[in-house]
């Protein structure tokens, strides 16, 4: 069993949760899927005393889009974006991301909002959010923020979010008529940790790539249009310095790796919009 | 912290005062006695403590019991009473020497049930992916897979035909 004492609040709105955060003398833990979260309690590594679950609050579950964005509730599961039609038409790699998470379970607990803020490095949204120039929505009991997504992660599991501060939602410009985007990733079996995820996102006259797994957070370029795919890949390498290693892999095998998916993310963007739209 | 809740464990509803601390898992063996859901990692990578939650497969070490107040809850004691009792998915494992020790076995058929709901006819791919958040350390899955395979058959060959017609 968990072992320090524990005040639990489930509240049932985004108003009610912000005010119990925010009155929470000590800081309180915000709970969603507890896929990340739970295990640490579980292993002792983490030991909140008082934590406010999120999953009572239908109105941070939702997929909305607007004219030239798509909006994504904190709250929504791994699963429910899997095959999602707006997500499918506007950001493919949101879905392609979700759909390899861990597996069937984790996918049916976890929360895309849990994995932005938990901010592992090998977290499979990241770079996603990162190259498509998504914003993440703030808000405390008295103010909201909108951050941009690579400004969102700020180091190893750290993000930019201030003490009684929720993330409650993602914003993320829908894929223009000519553009395509695609998700890759290395990982060593199905359901384990990416050592490398690649997304990649062309649209007019540039491509952005963004390279999860070997930094801190991702590791971004941008290239032009009819950058040849070295060009693409050794741009992304360079942008990946301070690359770390361990036991899945050593920094400089995880630079290599940055460069090679970063040209397949490439490759499969421009396939994809060659075929008209984000088939990734 | 104590707090109240209620749910619905295996059709049956139960109103209980929790200590907040304990995980799900935890809430299913310790407090209701029902052992069939085992516990192998408490990380959520074994999917041994995998109960349904309000129809959905989860991993119960990493759900808090508190978070479950007014759910459902489905165990693998739903499944059958006794031996003689077996669910044809239990009864697949059985005949195709789907299990050894049996550690894994309430996960995978749990699993293997969430699985074909969603896909009555899935191909050996198809439950690979499906069972892919339940280590088996015993059986090397072939025979997990067989034994999933003969119960998609025999589901859809007791289910009712789209005419209607079939028993
Ligand atoms: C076996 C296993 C395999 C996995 N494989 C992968 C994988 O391949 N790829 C991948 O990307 N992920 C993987 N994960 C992680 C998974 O995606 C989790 O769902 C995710 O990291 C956490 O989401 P959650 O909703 O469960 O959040 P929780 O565990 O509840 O929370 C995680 C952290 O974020 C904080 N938090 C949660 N929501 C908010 C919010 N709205 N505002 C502010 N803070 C918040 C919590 O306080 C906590 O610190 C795996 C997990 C497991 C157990
Ligand atoms: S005990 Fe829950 S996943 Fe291993
Ligand atoms: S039968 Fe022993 S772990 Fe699967």
């Amino acid at each position: 069993m968990i072992s320090s004492e524990l005040a639990f609040y489930a509240p049932a709105t985004l108003a009610e949760a912000l005010e119990q955060l925010a009155a929470a003398e000590y800081g309180a833990t915000i709970l969603a899927g507890g896929m990340s979260l739970v295990p640490t309690m579980n292993l002792g590594l983490a030991r909140p005393e008082t934590v406010i679950s999120l999953n009572r609050i239908d109105e941070l579950a939702y997929i909305e889009e607007d004219a030239d964005t798509i909006r994504i509730g904190a709250m929504t599961r791994h699963r429910d974006l899997i095959g999602h039609p707006i997500v499918q038409a506007h950001c493919p790699s949101v879905a392609a991301a979700a759909s390899v998470i861990g597996d069937v379970q984790i996918r049916n607990r976890g929360t895309i909002g849990g994995s932005v803020a938990h901010a592992d490095p090998a977290g499979d949204y990241l770079p996603v959010l990162a190259a498509a120039g998504a914003t993440a929505v703030v808000r405390s009991a008295t103010s909201e923020r909108r951050i941009g997504a690579r400004e969102f992660v700020v180091d190893i599991m750290r993000t930019a979010l201030e003490p009684g501060e929720l993330l409650t939602e993602l914003e993320l410009p829908k894929l223009p008529a000519d553009g395509g985007s695609a998700f890759v990733r290395l990982a060593r079996v199905e359901g384990a940790f990416a050592i490398v995820n690649a997304a990649a996102v062309t649209s007019g006259g540039s491509a952005t790539i963004a390279v999860g797994g070997a930094t801190a957070s991702p590791a971004v370029a941008e290239v032009a249009g009819d950058a040849s795919l070295e060009e693409a890949g050794d741009a992304v390498y360079e942008a990946t310095e301070d690359a770390f290693g361990d036991l899945s892999g050593s920094a400089e095998y995880r630079r290599e790796m940055a460069r090679v998916y970063a040209r397949r993310a490439l490759a499969e963007a421009r396939d994809a919009a060659a075929n008209g739209g984000g088939a990734q | 912290m104590k707090l109240p809740i209620s749910i619905a464990i295996n059709g049956q509803t139960r109103s209980l005062e929790i200590d907040t601390r304990l995980t799900l898992v935890a809430l299913v063996r310790e407090e209701l006695g029902l052992t069939g859901t085992h516990v192998g990692c408490t990380t959520g990578n074994c999917g041994a403590c995998t109960v349904l939650l309000d129809g959905d497969t989860v991993k119960s070490c990493c759900v808090l019991a508190a978070d479950v107040d007014g759910q459902e809850i489905t165990t693998i004691e739903a499944f059958s009473t006794g031996a003689s009792t077996l669910h044809p998915i239990q009864q697949a494992f059985a005949d195709n020497q789907g299990l050894q020790c049996g550690f894994c076995t309430p996960g995978m058929v749990l699993s293997t049930h969430y699985l074909l709901g969603q896909n009555p006819s899935p191909t050996e791919a198809d439950i690979r992916h499906g069972i892919s958040g339940n280590l088996c350390r015993c059986t090397g899955y072939q025979m997990i897979v067989d034994s999933v395979l003969d119960a998609a058959q025999r589901a859809r060959e007791s289910a009712p035909s789209a005419s209607g017609a079939a028993e």
